[in-house]
């Protein structure tokens, strides 16, 4: 009985782990831009491409390698795919087209990997050996993920509070029209917002590979659970998302363990609702969501 | 230095300003009055590149500047600071100083200077370097405004309304910091409703009333003229 | 900008000739029924069986698109989850026919009902959250769903699927059409027709209000929430239609059917036939569904990065979509030498009353008692009292910050007080919601005007008469009448500015608000539309009757129209009464050029 919730909590909060991440690498883009780039699912499955092709049963020094050119990789990929996103908010007209443009580029990847890969979930091997909590067996990329998302948690709080980069993108968030009149290049910024992104998921999706399902349909499912991350947490909050990650997780975990493993989405679908009906801005979030 | 030419601009399709002409001067300062509403901030944020002017030029230094973006006019050196005090406000004192290098990138030296400067004008802001800038009090976050400005040591400085939302008294130790900036070699234009305060401060003054230039004069004579036209 | 427009009308653009017309709606929808009816009744025709098989499927699939058309710009719904509704109608048809033995339209009737339950679970959230939230919520639902018809095995047959057959609908008849042939083809063409004809009805004026404005709407009397749940309906119940028919047509439902890859089919479809465009969802099917299923076959496996890159590609080349971007150009065209440049209100008004006949009473039909309203720290509205009189023009002025606006937003129920209470006519209507003030007679208009260009001229200012809740009076009639004759055809797009404000004054005259509350009227107007303004507000007021508050900076134009003159500062009132006396207030003398007011 015990074990049973040692399992569930552990597992969920590794897994919600991911959800954080991608709701933190949605929070540094919405920031900056206003925008939600539904493709980020995708990016961190291909970052768990990556590690299958790149570097799956190697060396531990060729993994380390990897592991920055997953990072670049993806980062250079969002950045070219947030540069298209944002050209036609240049003329300021249309200004919802980033949601089928960043909808179609999730489409576009999945189905990419659909061709080349085949509907199969690739497994991938595990680099840090497993380990035991209260007697129960825990594969070491679970305290990867864990750890993955503690550390960009704090290297995002270390750069946006204290590099002039960093700095610069959360002023826009703060007020874009007193940015832009202290002569930040908004622009760049905006693409510099979107590689980090990029340099998140596709970080996390090579170290957590052998833990998250790294097939084709896969992508749509991590960016709604970091989408609900998000909600939960309140767009925005970055320590939200530390709440709303694993909290997503443990319970899609217990309803997996409880009902069945096809029931998990439906379990944050739930959740997602439920959020938005009775606490639109998440639990640590200010800016309000309703718009009635 | 800034040359504004038949100037035409507006919100959107809402057309405020029309045919609005003026220049401000290295070394002087510019009082920019009008009532409420009548287009003395649509002047500013079109000069800054905020709203494109319809038609007319803004020139700085004979360059047009106008159809440039904000940010990039910003980096030609011709700052504007918004009205009601704006500066980023969880990012702390100093950073919101540092966030003015933008427009001046890669002059380390410079900046130390001209922070300092700013501290010795405003000791209050090196008091508080550390606090966020949304726990300063009004009149000190327009103080942090404009050192942020002075930080990108502009050619011109626009300054929209400074004494918006601030304590009658505070405003001597701000205007003198604008006049001995000024003296410095830079053109100020200031736009403002409240007149008597800050004229005395001021070279030049021009009036505006619903979007065009009423007239100009030099702001020792803004009394009179003003005193004559509520008399007719 | 002129200057010197007088106050009769040039007749002059009245005679321009015959406009082209403002929408191509009614065009679309023949060109969509022609289109529809070759390809549906066609092939079978010529003994084509595959081809007429084929089409069986993409003509449901383009009544689904007519739906999400309809659900995505018409109402403004940015539904992802299109797709589950079809399954769910054609699901639960095929678990009550197929697995249970109900009779085919019985069957059908619960499927209807389950999509419509579908479409109202869909409505829930879209009563709180709006944009992307939506789409994430009903993105998840198109992936939960598959997942669920395989969990729920039980009843659904899991991943086995249901076979049907349904031979009474599939057997040739007449000339080689079977009956479902015929009704796969008729039903995109009622699709259409119900598409246009919601368009042009007053619901669908209103929804479209609603979907661009909701605080336009508001001010019209309108429940946002209320067109959401309408047009949610109204779509789920369209869309399971389809479902069932998906069932005849494809005899077998599985999963993977239904996965979120059919949603996508409908929104891209949407967007690349030209959003908003009539026979948009009919030419979008045809390239996202037929491009890569049919004419390039061989390539079938590279369908979804199809739909991607082609999506993709017309929102960055095209964002107006196939349709979309040849009407824009069709519009473009006729643009010259339209009525629009002509629409003036005065005349019009001039027409219908003879002489000033009121004078402001004394009675209170607008009350604040102690009414605060605080944002944050900063107290927008401070312990304010006010009282307005029937007939009265009363001027609102103050500094910028100094809470003019957000009281006018207390009056219209667009903000709530935190305390003190509000009564309107008697009532006490602290707590009514904007729609509910709206209905008892209150028009606003807005600092920047609500002008929606999707919407003729005419039909701008007509969901000014789509807000009536009383029956149309003979001159209200006449001027509606003469408003429509003009401008039917007019866009709304190509006014200036100062006929925007006007188009507003109008609808506000049009709904017979007794109380209009305008917002900064004479913003960006020229001199000359500020005299006509000014001479408007003067007829409102003493030849119809009407209470105007006016929140306004130009002083000299509150001072020459205004009965009563209030002025505000940092939230509270300094001064209020007669403009005389109000300009002799110390308090108010430093808010003028100059510091002095002669």
């Amino acid at each position: 009985m015990l074990s049973e919730i040692l399992i569930i909590v552990v597992r969920g909060i590794a897994i919600g782990s991911i959800f954080s991440i991608i709701a933190m690498s949605f929070n540094i883009v919405h920031g900056a831009t206003g925008i939600l780039n539904f493709a980020q699912g995708n990016m961190l499955v291909l970052g768990g491409f990556i590690a299958y092709f790149l570097a799956n049963g190697v060396g531990l020094g060729q993994w380390l390698l990897m592991l920055p050119i997953a990072g670049i990789a993806i980062a250079v990929l969002i950045a070219f795919q947030g540069w298209i996103t944002l050209l036609p908010l240049r003329s300021g007209t249309e200004q919802d087209s980033w949601i089928i443009s960043t909808v179609s580029v999730s489409v576009i990847i999945g189905a990419a990997m659909l061709l080349t890969q085949g509907p199969f979930a690739y497994s991938v091997q595990n680099m840090v050996p497993s380990f035991r909590i209260l007697g129960v067996r825990t594969p070491g990329a679970y305290a990867l993920s864990i750890g993955v998302m503690l550390f960009w948690f704090f290297a995002l709080r270390i750069f946006l509070k204290h590099t002039f980069l960093g700095l610069a993108i959360s002023a826009l968030r703060q007020d874009m029209d007193a940015a832009r009149a202290a002569g930040l290049p908004v622009r760049r910024l905006q693409i510099v917002a979107f590689a980090i992104s990029g340099l998140m998921v596709g970080t996390a999706g090579f170290l957590v590979a052998p833990v998250i399902s790294v097939s084709s349909d896969a992508g749509l499912r991590y960016v709604l659970n970091g989408f609900v991350a998000v909600v939960v947490g309140g767009i925005g909050s970055n320590l939200g998302t530390m709440i709303g990650g694993p909290l997503v997780g443990v319970v899609g975990m217990l309803v997996a363990y409880k009902i069945g493993g096809s029931y998990q989405d439906l379990a944050s679908l739930l959740l997602l609702v439920t959020i938005l009906m009775f606490r639109p801005q998440g639990l640590l979030g200010r800016a309000s969501a309703r718009q009635v | 230095m800034l040359d504004v030419k038949n100037l035409f601009a507006g919100y959107g399709i809402v057309p405020v300003l029309e045919d609005v002409s003026l220049t401000a001067e290295a070394g002087k300062i510019l009082l920019i009055g009008g009532e409420n509403g009548a287009g003395k901030s649509t002047l500013l944020r079109a000069i800054a590149g905020f709203n494109k002017p319809t038609a007319g030029e803004v020139l700085l230094d004979g360059q047009r500047v106008n159809g440039m973006a904000p940010e990039q006019i910003a980096k030609t050196g011709m700052r504007l600071v918004l009205d009601g005090h704006r500066v980023f406000p969880e990012l702390s004192v100093f950073d919101n100083l540092r966030m003015g290098a933008a427009a001046r990138p890669g002059d380390r030296a410079g900046f130390d200077r001209a922070v300092e400067e700013i501290y010795s004008v405003f000791p209050i802001l090196k008091e508080k370097h550390r606090a966020y800038a949304r726990d300063l009090s009004g009149g000190q976050q327009q103080m942090l405004a404009l050192g942020q400005a002075f930080v990108a040591q502009p050619r011109v400085l626009l300054c929209d309304e400074p004494s918006m939302g601030l304590a009658q008294s505070l405003m001597p130790q701000i205007l003198s910091f604008l006049r001995r900036w000024a003296e410095e070699g830079t053109a100020v234009v200031i736009v403002e409703q409240h007149l008597s305060v800050t004229a005395p401060y001021a070279d030049d003054a021009l009036i505006i009333e619903r979007g065009k230039v009423k007239f100009t004069c030099p702001a020792a004579e803004l009394d009179d003229r003003l005193a004559a036209i509520s008399a007719d | 900008m002129t200057t010197d427009k007088t106050m009769t009308m040039t007749d002059t653009a009245a005679d321009t000739g015959r406009k082209p017309r403002f929408s191509s709606d009614l065009p679309q929808v023949w060109i969509g029924m022609a289109l529809i009816a070759i390809t549906g009744f066609g092939p079978s025709l010529i003994g084509n069986s595959y081809w007429s098989h084929t089409f069986q499927l993409v003509n449901i699939y383009i009544a689904a698109a007519i739906f999400q058309n309809f659900l995505f710009v018409d109402a403004g719904q940015k539904s992802f989850g299109q797709g589950v509704l079809l399954g769910l109608g054609a699901y639960v048809t095929a678990i009550f026919f197929g697995l249970h033995e109900y009779t085919f339209l019985a069957a059908a009737g619960i499927g209807l009902f389950a999509a419509a339950l579908g479409g109202l679970l869909f409505a829930l959230p879209a009563l709180r959250v709006q944009y992307f939230h939506l789409g994430f919520v009903t993105l998840s639902a198109a992936i939960v769903f598959p997942q669920l018809l395989m969990s729920l095995d039980h009843w659904t047959n899991g991943i086995n699927g249901i076979s049907v057959a349904v031979p009474a609908l599939t057997q040739d008849g007449f000339l080689g059409i079977s009956p479902l042939t015929f009704i796969v083809a008729v039903f995109p063409m009622i699709a259409l027709w119900l598409h246009y004809g919601i368009r042009r009805s007053r619901l669908g004026r209103r929804m479209r209000v609603a979907a661009i404005s909701p605080e336009g709407a508001r001010a019209l009397g309108i429940k946002p929430g209320y067109m959401r749940f309408i047009a949610f309906l109204i779509a789920a119940v369209g869309t399971g239609i389809c479902g069932i028919l998906y069932l005849p047509a494809v005899a077998f439902v599985s999963p993977q059917g239904f996965n979120v890859e059919l949603s996508f089919i409908f929104f891209f479809a949407v967007v690349v036939g030209g959003r908003g465009q009539i026979l948009g969802p009919v030419v979008g099917i045809w390239i996202v569904y037929i491009l890569p299923n049919i004419a390039l076959a061989q390539f079938v496996d590279y369908r979804l990065l199809i739909y991607g890159f082609l999506t993709l590609f017309t929102v960055m080349a095209f964002p107006d979509g196939i349709v979309g971007t040849i009407e824009r150009r069709r519009f473009q065209r006729g643009i010259s030498g339209r009525g629009e440049q002509a629409f003036r209100v005065d005349n019009f008004l001039e027409a219908m009353k003879g002489e000033d006949a009121t004078e402001p009473s004394t009675d209170v039909v607008v009350e604040v008692r102690g009414g605060t309203k605080a944002f944050g720290a900063v107290v927008a509205v401070d312990s304010v009292d006010l009282k307005v009189h029937r007939g009265e023009i009363h001027g609102l002025i103050g500094a910028n910050g100094s809470g003019k606006t957000s009281l006018l937003n207390v009056l219209s129920g667009m903000s709530r007080l935190d305390a003190g209470e509000v009564r309107i006519k008697g009532r006490d209507v602290t707590r009514f919601p904007a729609d509910r003030i709206a209905n008892l007679g209150v028009g606003r208009t807005f600092q920047t005007p609500r002008i929606y260009p999707q919407l003729s001229l005419w039909d701008n200012l007509r969901v000014g008469l789509d807000a009536r809740r009383e029956a149309v009076s003979d001159e209200i009639d006449d001027l509606a009448e003469a408003l429509q004759g003009q401008f039917a055809d007019d866009s709304a797009d190509l006014l200036s500015h100062g006929q925007r404000r006007l188009v507003e004054v109008m609808r506000t005259v049009l709904k017979e608000s007794d109380i209009i509350l305008f917002d900064e009227p004479a913003a960006g107007l020229s001199s000359g539309e500020r005299e006509n303004f000014a001479r408007l507000v003067h007829f409102l007021s003493r030849r119809m009757g009407k209470t105007v508050i006016l929140v306004e900076h130009d002083l000299d134009l509150v001072w020459g129209i205004a009965d009563v003159i209030t002025v505000m500062d940092q939230g509270a009132i300094v001064a209020s009464g007669e403009p005389e006396t109000v300009s002799k207030d110390p308090a108010v003398q430093h808010m003028f050029l100059g510091e002095a007011r002669a």
